[in-house]
């Protein structure tokens, strides 16, 4: 018998899971990882240490730069990929991810449909992360493990994602349904 | 009774179902719109705002990651 064909592989690997589920699993998840971390799970964070490490290796000093005077910032300029929990959260998310399709097996390299996508990809990207920063936090750090915490930026955060992506959906509409 | 095809091939959500809604439009009752997809969360919204709208909907994985989505319109 081929085990593809059973309804439980269907149920768990193939078809996609119900918000509810994924809503609870992400909710245990993250106060697992408040309990043995001490922190909240969050994702941008680890790009700005990522992108000082990567500075470092041509020699540029960033230690000086206000983001790196708070203590935790700092701690990390001298940690790697390997020592880094953040580091380690955002490798889990990719490699999660590409199990996860491989075992429903949907993985597909996918075509660039025009260069239109490339130039609002790489925009949105650094517009995201600028924002990112700016906000303490992303979608996961400061409106997620934000509001989760009960602190009152995540709820912030929700009024102006929503605003942000009003705008954002009339934007894509004009520039990408023509 | 004609028969369209809507390349939404690399398409990321909402683009393909926005392109869907206003491809549907233009259909006479009968007419069947194929959708090609590969995006995994398209195969979601796609087919549950065409019944919701009350289209018969069929969606069948062609390949890998690849989807086509029939829709009949209806009304």
């Amino acid at each position: 018998m081929n085990f593809t064909n059973s309804p439980l592989y269907k149920k768990i690997f193939k078809d996609a899971w119900s918000y509810w589920t994924g809503a609870i699993l992400l909710a245990i998840l993250n106060t697992a990882m408040l309990a043995i971390s001490g922190k909240g799970w969050g994702v941008t964070t680890t790009f700005a240490y990522w992108g000082a490490w990567i500075s470092k290796l041509f020699g540029a000093d960033v230690s000086g730069w206000d983001f790196f005077q708070i203590e935790a910032n700092a701690k990390a300029l001298g940690q790697s990929v390997f020592t880094n929990t953040g580091s380690a959260q955002n490798i889990g998310i990719i490699a999660g991810a590409l199990l996860a399709t491989l075992l429903a097996s949907q993985f597909k390299i996918k075509k660039l449909k025009s260069y239109k996508q490339v130039i609002a990809a790489a925009l949105g990207g650094l517009l995201m992360g600028y924002g990112a920063r700016i906000a303490f936090g992303c979608n996961i750090g400061a409106f997620f493990s934000g509001i989760a915490s009960m602190s009152l930026h995540g709820w912030i955060y929700a009024v102006f994602i929503f605003l942000g992506a009003w705008i954002g959906s009339k934007l894509l509409v004009r520039y990408f349904m023509t | 009774m004609a028969e369209y095809r809507l390349d939404c091939l690399g398409e990321a959500c909402p683009v393909p179902l926005i392109k869907t809604q206003k491809k549907m439009e233009q259909l006479k009752v009968g007419d069947t719109l194929i959708v090609e997809i590969d995006h995994s969360c398209a195969m979601k919204n796609v087919p549950e705002w065409a019944r919701k709208v009350g289209h018969n909907v069929e969606i069948e994985e062609v390949d890998d990651g690849e989807w086509e989505i029939y829709i009949e319109k209806t009304k």
